[in-house]
């Protein structure tokens, strides 16, 4: 993907200043408190009245926006999936009018087998987060830490990939998975379609390579003199230390794997491989209203609370994720 | 970044006494370093560097998958050039990009300024700004296109009921389908683009505030001549990530109306794929190909001239 | 890379040989399941169901799959669901992943046959019991033009006017006396939008191709034809004939004088279905056999069904309806011994039922078990006889009320069918699809300037066959 994104420096918030009377923790004062959050407003911009009332309106108001627009949405879906087709189709914003439907739950499960076209897409995801981790490490440490004389027109190569649209890729790609070289027949209808292509991400090797690129060299030189091997090198040092720029990029990886529709669609024909965005659009037209929005609903709640859990994670590296889809 | 000693700075002497041979290429640890360079070589040359080079190719081929590729020429580019449906996707994707920008990019800057001013439950407004962001995108587009539906009880036809306006056709409607669209990617994606914003605003400095206020700045000015020209960097590049990014779009058209009513949702990249893959019994792969390079080339051109603007306005 | 120590050669080779072969291996493995012989058995991979078939559906299937294993033990089946497209043919041919048997429609039969992408049945087709019944236009679809046969077709249909018998009552029509004409569809669906809120009287189809076919089915039934074929042979695209321009002019009226066809307009073919089974849609164009669909995979209730011809203008020669139907075809890679296994499959699946009363009535048995369609409408696969032999066969078992086939039963022996438009079929119903968009979401769509952009595209890609 085309992405120039930069790099994100994670923010350490200061130290409270201490309060200087001794034996006493620094609470949180006001003015200390204004002066980390402070962004536009100042401190004396609070104390003004009419500063205050309009802010504090307009944070209301944008409060109500954000859950009518952000929250509302997501509330008639759940609400839908177990409401009777009829009542969601003759009267959609009603509130059970005739009742609940839990049988729609039961049949989004049995019938949809919503079930299975979860787990397919958590053994795609997986196996694309494994293939790019793999890449990105493998790559990064082999162009930053051992570099070869040729490293820098490997780079090179692989940042220019960075510059071409995904688009070009579609045709070629898949006539690649249909007749792969070395291997005797296609890889259509196999996850490996979907896993290896997705290992082509320049964006991985980057950031994973500037990341090593920042890690001092004197603990490669210790290492090394104390007899460290090249594997264990990577495998024992340079690995652990990397945890951070691993998670950023398996968030990235998994991100864009979990919402990936184009390509499984074109190379998972075969149903019982096929992840939940490729199933899903395929059985609207066959499956009951309601039936349909309680496996929409499954397929929503689940990433709904792993993203309020890891709520941290996903505000700091998700957010350069959602810039990239755009 | 701190950096780094390079490695590679062998003293003169050993330098000469290195030959060029296998034995001591490998002693010297190539190989393992080739070794790991292997997954790297094998995965971006069968699926990024092969490909694109072929997409060259076969641009200027006719393939059907039977028999071997015919070499044409600048036959697949003229015969883009000369299908009416081709200036119908330009328009439409320039259209899209259009209203996206418009309704996309200042609505998540300001919904970002307000929010960074939140005192308390900071994290409330982030988690419900990002909530549509968490959702399968797939699943998002059928879920408005059940909104979207066009009779007097459809979800939204029925809120419009309640002020008393008429039922719309949304994506019934070549006029009104194009908006509706954009209108589902933008509230799909405005919470990452907030979330940036947000992260962003916290590395300007406060002193800059001060001065600012020193000066006697009121809110308008400290807007205007503070946090926006420190947003500059971030808010140049999401302008231009915004372009690429829905030059390409194709879920959206694909899942709501196929390029419909009329045509009138067909963007470039639906074209592509109904050129390669919706003719029957065999696809146009050469055009297919020919028009994806011509984005990617637009795209290219695009971005550079646009560095380029940028660059001389960050200098003044 | 100054490195102290002197590396082990061998093992860093031996170490990427192995990764190497390894990731080989590991990827030549996993190869899709596609027949051979194995343990003396034959392995077929049959696809006879749509995606999202119903349980009910796949248990029917199920049980027919362990009836032709008891009789035929050296074969073993494999059902899948399945839904053949054009578009992804070529692909899947090439990257061998297509099933052992599949069915294509009749429009792509031909072509497909003689563009050498289907396998040679004729020796084994030859040895079924019923080699020699066929009616010659309907096998025509199926045999290339070398003669030779290379599909078995199956479930022939008509176009026809599928309705809602109940929607038909709460509006106060007579379920019994569906519209003749197009004057009385337009009528019928009037009445019905205004007697009953929130349906839609009468649709068509308009994306995915399906409009241009449905445009073509009505144009055919005013005796108009969208390409002409000169006696030199070369087709003439001529979408802006009087009698399209007649079937547009009346969608027109029902859309937008009348309003009686809702406000959702694009429908696909199993969009339409759904819509007309969740009871959004009163009167549609299709099939005459998509009851089965309906069932199969819309869980509808067939007593509300009721089918009628498609009015066809008898006053004009030309006039006929559009016909269409599936054909059962086999692998082009498969071996001789899957080649034969399949025909038996095909034969034992789709034919016996047709000509043999016990399969007939084992069929109608497990479908009516199965909740699925025992007395769609099709047509003869053979010759009237023979299909009235059959209707009275599986009449015991009918599930769908004679009654509510009766109009369509009735009528379409008097209606004659004409062939869908030869060249580029596909290609100028995708066409067409845009311009049935545009008059039914447009009040001032331009209907000869869309009309003549068809003629214009279509053209020149015939024309570019005739250059190769």
């Amino acid at each position: 993907m085309t992405t120039t994104v930069p790099a994100q420096e994670v923010q350490v918030t200061e130290p409270l200043p201490d309060s200087g009377v001794p034996g006493k923790r620094p609470r949180r004062r006001p003015r200390a408190a204004e002066a980390e959050d402070r962004h536009i407003l100042s401190a004396a911009d609070w104390r003004r009245p009419r500063v205050r009332i309009t802010t504090n309106v307009l944070h209301v108001i944008l409060l109500i926006l954000l859950v009518l627009v952000g929250l509302f949405p997501l509330l008639w879906l759940f609400k839908s999936g177990i409401t009777p087709t009829q009542d969601t189709l003759t009267n959609p914003l009603a509130l059970f009018p005739n009742g609940v439907a839990w049988d729609n739950v039961a049949k989004a499960w049995n019938d949809v087998h919503i079930g299975d076209f979860f787990f397919n897409t958590i053994a795609m995801a997986a196996g694309e987060w494994a293939v790019q981790l793999i890449v990105a490490t493998t790559a990064g440490f082999a162009l930053s830490v051992l570099r070869p004389k040729y490293g820098r027109y490997l780079a090179g190569l692989v940042l220019a990939t960075l510059f071409v649209p995904a688009v070009v890729l579609l045709v070629p790609l898949y006539l690649t998975i249909l007749h792969p070289p070395l291997i005797g027949h296609s890889l259509i209808n196999t996850f490996w379609a979907v896993w290896l292509p997705a290992g082509a991400s320049a964006f991985n090797v980057l950031l994973v390579m500037r990341f090593f690129d920042s890690l001092p060299r004197e603990i490669f030189e210790a290492a090394r003199t104390d007899g460290a091997g090249t594997f264990r090198l990577f495998w024992s040092i340079v690995l652990p230390m990397s945890k951070p720029i691993l998670g950023v990029v398996s968030v990235f990886a998994i991100n864009a794997a979990w919402a990936d529709f184009l390509w499984p669609n074109l190379v998972l024909a075969d149903i019982h491989i096929q992840p939940l965005s490729v199933r899903l659009p395929q059985i609207q037209s066959s499956t009951d209203l309601g039936v349909y929005l309680a496996a929409l609903s499954i397929a929503t709640l689940i990433p709904v609370v792993i993203f309020l859990i890891f709520q941290r994670t996903f505000l700091r590296g998700g957010g350069l994720g959602g810039a990239v889809k755009g | 970044m701190t950096t780094s000693t390079d490695v590679r700075a062998t003293p003169a002497p050993e330098r000469q006494k290195r030959r060029h041979n296998p034995i001591t290429w490998v002693q010297r640890g190539g190989l393992t370093t080739l070794l790991f360079l292997l997954p790297l070589l094998i995965i971006f040359g069968v699926f990024s560097w092969s490909p694109i080079v072929q997409a060259v190719i076969m641009s200027f081929q006719k393939t059907n998958l039977v028999t071997p590729p015919i070499f044409v020429g600048w036959d697949n580019f003229v015969a883009v050039f000369n299908d009416p449906l081709f200036w119908t996707a330009v328009r439409n994707t320039a259209y899209f990009a259009f209203l996206a920008i418009l309704i996309g990019y200042p609505v998540p800057l300001v919904v970002a300024v307000l929010m960074s001013e939140v005192r308390r439950f900071k994290g409330l407004f982030s988690v419900l700004a990002y909530l549509p962001v968490v959702i399968l995108p797939v699943v998002s587009v059928l879920l408005w296109k059940i909104f979207y539906d066009a009779g007097p009880t459809g979800v939204f036809n029925t809120i419009l009921g309640w002020f008393h306006i008429p039922p719309q056709p949304w994506i019934q409607d070549a006029a009104t389908a194009m908006p509706s669209l954009v209108l589902q990617a933008t509230w799909a994606g405005a919470g990452g683009t907030i979330i940036i914003y947000l992260a962003a605003m916290t590395s300007v400095a406060p002193e800059l505030y001060d001065a600012a206020e020193v000066d006697g700045a009121s809110l308008w000015a400290k807007i205007w001549h503070v946090t926006l020209p420190q947003l500059r960097g971030i808010l140049f590049i999401t302008f231009i990530l915004q372009i690429i990014a829905t030059a390409q779009v194709f879920l959206q058209p694909y899942l709501f109306t196929g390029g419909g009513p009329a045509n009138s949702t067909t963007t470039i990249l639906l074209l592509i794929y109904q050129y390669a893959f919706t003719n029957s019994l065999g696809g146009a792969y050469g055009e297919a190909t020919a028009l994806s390079l011509m984005l990617a080339v637009f795209l290219a051109v695009l971005s550079i001239v646009y560095f380029r603007l940028t660059a001389r306005w960050s200098d003044q | 890379m100054k490195s102290v120590k002197p590396r082990r050669l061998g093992s860093k080779v031996v170490a990427l040989g192995l990764v190497t072969a390894a990731s080989v291996a590991m990827l030549s493995a996993c190869s899709s399941d596609n027949g051979g012989s194995s343990d003396g058995k034959v392995n077929l991979v049959v696809a006879p169901v749509l995606p999202g078939a119903t349980e009910d559906a796949l248990t029917t299937l199920a049980t027919r799959v362990k009836e032709f294993e008891k009789k035929n033990p050296d074969i073993h089946v494999k059902a899948i669901e399945y839904q053949w497209t054009a578009s992804t043919f070529a692909a899947e041919l090439a990257g061998g992943t297509l099933p052992d048997v599949f069915n294509v429609p009749f429009t792509d039969s031909k072509t497909l046959a003689n563009n050498g992408q289907l396998a040679d049945i004729t020796t084994p087709f030859k040895q079924t019991s019923t080699a020699d019944k066929w009616n010659k236009t309907v096998l025509n679809v199926a045999t290339g033009d070398n003669g030779k046969v290379y599909g078995i077709p199956w479930g022939p249909y008509a176009m026809a006017l599928s309705y809602n018998r109940d929607i038909f009552k709460q509006a106060g029509l007579d379920p019994d006396k569906p519209p003749t004409t197009l004057d009385e569809i337009q009528a019928d669906a009037k009445t019905i939008s205004e007697k009953v809120p929130g349906v839609a009287g009468y649709m068509q189809m308009t994306k995915d191709s399906t409009g241009g076919w449905n445009l073509a089915t009505a144009t055919q039934a005013l005796g108009g034809r969208l390409e002409t074929t000169g006696s030199d042979g070369k087709v003439t695209v001529k979408t802006d004939n009087d009698q399209t321009k007649q079937a547009l002019s009346w969608l027109q009226k029902m859309r937008w004088q009348d309003n009686s066809m809702g406000s959702n307009f694009l429908w696909d073919w199993s969009g339409i279905n759904q819509g007309f089974a969740s009871g959004k849609i009163a009167m549609y164009m299709s099939g005459s056999d998509v009851v089965g669909s309906l069932m199969q995979a819309n869980g509808f209730d067939q007593s509300k069904y009721g089918v009628t011809t498609f009015p066809v203008d008898s006053s004009n020669s030309k006039a006929g309806i559009l016909s269409g139907g599936n054909v059962d075809v086999v692998n082009v890679k498969d071996t001789p011994e899957q080649i034969a296994a399949a025909v038996k499959w095909i034969d034992f699946y789709r034919t016996q039922p047709q000509v043999n009363e016990s399969d007939a009535v084992t069929l109608a048995k497990s479908n009516q078990a199965g909740k699925q369609a025992v007395n769609a409408p099709t047509l003869p696969l053979f010759d009237k006889a023979t299909w009235q032999q059959y209707q009275t066969w599986i009449k015991p078992y009918a599930n769908i009320p004679a009654d509510n086939l009766k109009p369509f039963n009735d009528g379409i022996f008097s209606q004659t069918i004409v062939p869908e438009p030869p060249a580029h079929t596909q290609d100028l119903y995708a066409a067409l699809d845009a311009v049935v968009q545009a008059v039914l979401t447009d009040k001032n769509a331009d209907v000869d300037t869309l009309l003549k952009g068809v003629d214009t595209k279509v053209q020149a890609l015939i024309d570019a066959d005739a250059k190769k």
